[in-house]
């Protein structure tokens, strides 16, 4: 009986933690969604351009991992300000729906560059942090942790942290939270949304960066992570789509459910129910609390 | 060109489209003296909050377009200058509807007013006093979310927030709207204190004619996207066309500003027959 329960928190923690990475990407969709209303399809891609842009940079051209990783903010940064220039600036006061579109097409357009600049082969990389079982955890709490996992934990939590602390207490985070309300009304008192769109875009890269870089260490880099990218729709339908904090929990989860159903009811549908789990889980949400757990709740004055 | 006239704001036969075919705004002519209280006047539809988004360059964002006329500002010509260009300038506008940040706090709201300024954290809080004086309500309210708060006091905050930009020039749209009277007298208020004591000059939009009237100085009345009346706020008080339409002293009801127009013409001809 209590192997049993052991193997339940082991399968739980597991859960949760490989949820840390939903939660990482699913953050790069909130900071969009918040500044913006819109879904962004090429969050994915994101994830995928930047991680691949830094692995190259250390292969290809053997530059040191902290210069890399600079290099690949920088990059970000950049695809940020074309985004806004080349994209954003072009369709503003356009219908949400024609932006979600133009998401989509910054998505092939990211994928498509990624691989002509650094070639379409799966690369490994090596954080140096190994993907098996922490051996003082497993020894002491008799728990099988991978230590990669509780890395994207600790990362995943340390940029919650960070990005509250910047939107709470900065004057950019601010100028976003009014924008996020209502662009209009923050344009008419003088906040550029040019500048808190780069800002938005800027860190929606350095967090699909990050979220690439722990996906990556992995399953290896390529192509397939941005399908992986797209497992944080569920989260953001659980969590709330414009709630930091929900983008973590929903993460966590979706993670945890996803690992429990997998273990105690994947056999009697033959395994791999966790590909569509969560999307079953999203139904229901749709169903009964379509804000999420965390969402914004419209307020209404009576 | 301001300093000899005085005028803060002139406006010469401005004209303005929307989305290439619209003519909302025919031919508007208006100044504002350096600081004074103007009331842009009439009704639905008549391009009110059309007038002040082309002064505002606020009309871009609707797909809206100035294709004739000059707007002057403070010696300055406004053509191709954005919202925040214009703040930058002193020139706020508070926009229809209030559209107070819902999700944010009062403080927040009327702190994030200060964005376009350079500003320690020391000199905002002091500004916030300053504007705190105007609007005592609100410093009760501070820590609420701006969302639950009343009409009144979201007006309040969309106004204080405008201030907090320290404009030369208030843009107000419709303040009055949805208000209970007493909550409109005290806006006013407000906005005559700010007036007098910050030296703003303010141009009103409204369709409240004798409040709006009360408490300023000059006056426009406009209809379909023209001016058709203007004067002094006193003179415009005590005109027949504007008793009669406007502010509704009249024995036989309501009536287009045009219906007037017409039996005017009738009597005329009758005179002549």
């Amino acid at each position: 009986m209590a192997d049993q329960i052991l193997f339940f928190i082991e399968v739980v923690v597991g859960g949760l933690l490989a949820g840390t990475m939903y939660s990482l990407v699913a953050l790069g969709f909130v900071l969009i969604y918040k500044a913006s209303a819109t879904f962004n399809f090429s969050q994915g891609a994101m994830v995928f351009f930047a991680v691949l842009a830094f692995v190259g940079f250390m292969q290809d051209f053997n530059v040191p991992f902290v210069l890399a990783f600079f290099l690949a903010v920088f990059l970000m940064i950049i695809v940020g300000l074309c985004t806004e220039r080349l994209v954003l600036r072009p369709l503003m006061n356009q219908s949400e729906d024609t932006l979600l579109m133009a998401t989509i097409g910054l998505g092939y357009v990211l994928e498509g560059l990624a691989q002509a600049m650094w070639g379409v082969e799966v690369r490994r990389l090596d954080l140096g942090i190994k993907d098996f079982p922490i051996p003082w955890i497993a020894d002491n709490l008799k728990l099988f942790i991978s230590a990669i996992d509780l890395t994207a934990g600790i990362v995943a939590f340390g940029m919650i942290i960070g990005l509250t602390l910047l939107f709470k207490y900065t004057k950019m985070g601010l100028g976003l939270r009014a924008v996020a309300d209502d662009a209009g009304a923050a344009s008419s008192i003088g906040i550029p949304l040019k500048h808190i769109m780069l800002l938005v875009w800027s860190a929606a890269g350095v967090v699909a960066l990050v979220a690439g870089m722990m996906w990556g260490a992995r399953a290896g880099v390529q192509f397939a992570l941005v399908d992986l990218a797209l497992k944080a729709l569920p989260v953001l339908i659980i969590g709330g789509f414009s709630s930091i904090p929900g983008a973590i929990i929903g993460g966590l989860l979706i993670g945890a459910v996803e690992k429990v159903l997998e273990v105690y009811i994947g056999p009697f549908f033959g395994g791999a129910i966790e590909g569509w789990a969560p999307y079953v889980l999203a139904i229901f949400f749709l169903l009964y609390r379509p804000e999420g757990l965390f969402g914004e709740k419209i307020i209404r004055r009576v | 060109m301001s300093s000899v006239s005085g005028n803060i704001l002139e406006l010469k036969n401005v004209k303005v489209v929307y989305d290439n075919v619209i003519l909302a705004l025919h031919d508007v002519t208006l100044n504002v003296p350096k600081g004074k209280i103007v009331a842009l006047l009439g009704g639905n539809g008549a391009g009110k909050s059309t007038t002040l988004k082309s002064i505002s360059t606020m009309l871009a964002s609707e797909r809206g377009k100035v294709t004739g006329g000059t707007i002057n500002y403070d010696g300055n010509a406004i053509e191709k200058q954005n919202p925040s260009q214009m703040v930058n300038m002193g020139m706020v506008q508070v926009l229809e509807g209030r559209r107070c940040f819902g999700h944010l706090t009062v403080e927040e709201n009327i702190i994030s007013g200060a964005y376009s300024r350079k500003l320690s954290r020391g000199d905002i809080n002091q500004e916030l006093e300053k504007i705190y004086g105007y609007f005592i309500r609100l410093k009760e309210r501070r820590k609420s979310q701006a969302g639950f708060t009343s009409g009144g006091e979201q007006q309040m905050i969309a106004v204080a927030r405008a201030m907090m930009a320290k404009p030369k020039m208030l843009l107000l749209d419709e303040p009055s709207m949805g208000l209970a009277p007493q909550l409109v007298a005290e806006i006013f208020n407000i906005v005559k204190e700010l007036n007098e004591k910050e030296g703003v000059s303010v141009l009103l939009a409204e369709q409240n004619t004798n409040v709006a009237l009360k408490n300023s100085d000059h006056g426009y009345i406009i209809e379909t996207g023209k001016v058709m009346l203007e004067g002094t706020a006193k003179s415009l008080l005590n005109d027949d066309k504007v008793k009669e339409l406007y502010l509704g002293i009249s024995k036989e009801g309501r009536k287009n500003f045009r219906d007037v127009l017409k039996e005017e013409g009738k009597k005329k001809k009758k005179k002549v027959n």
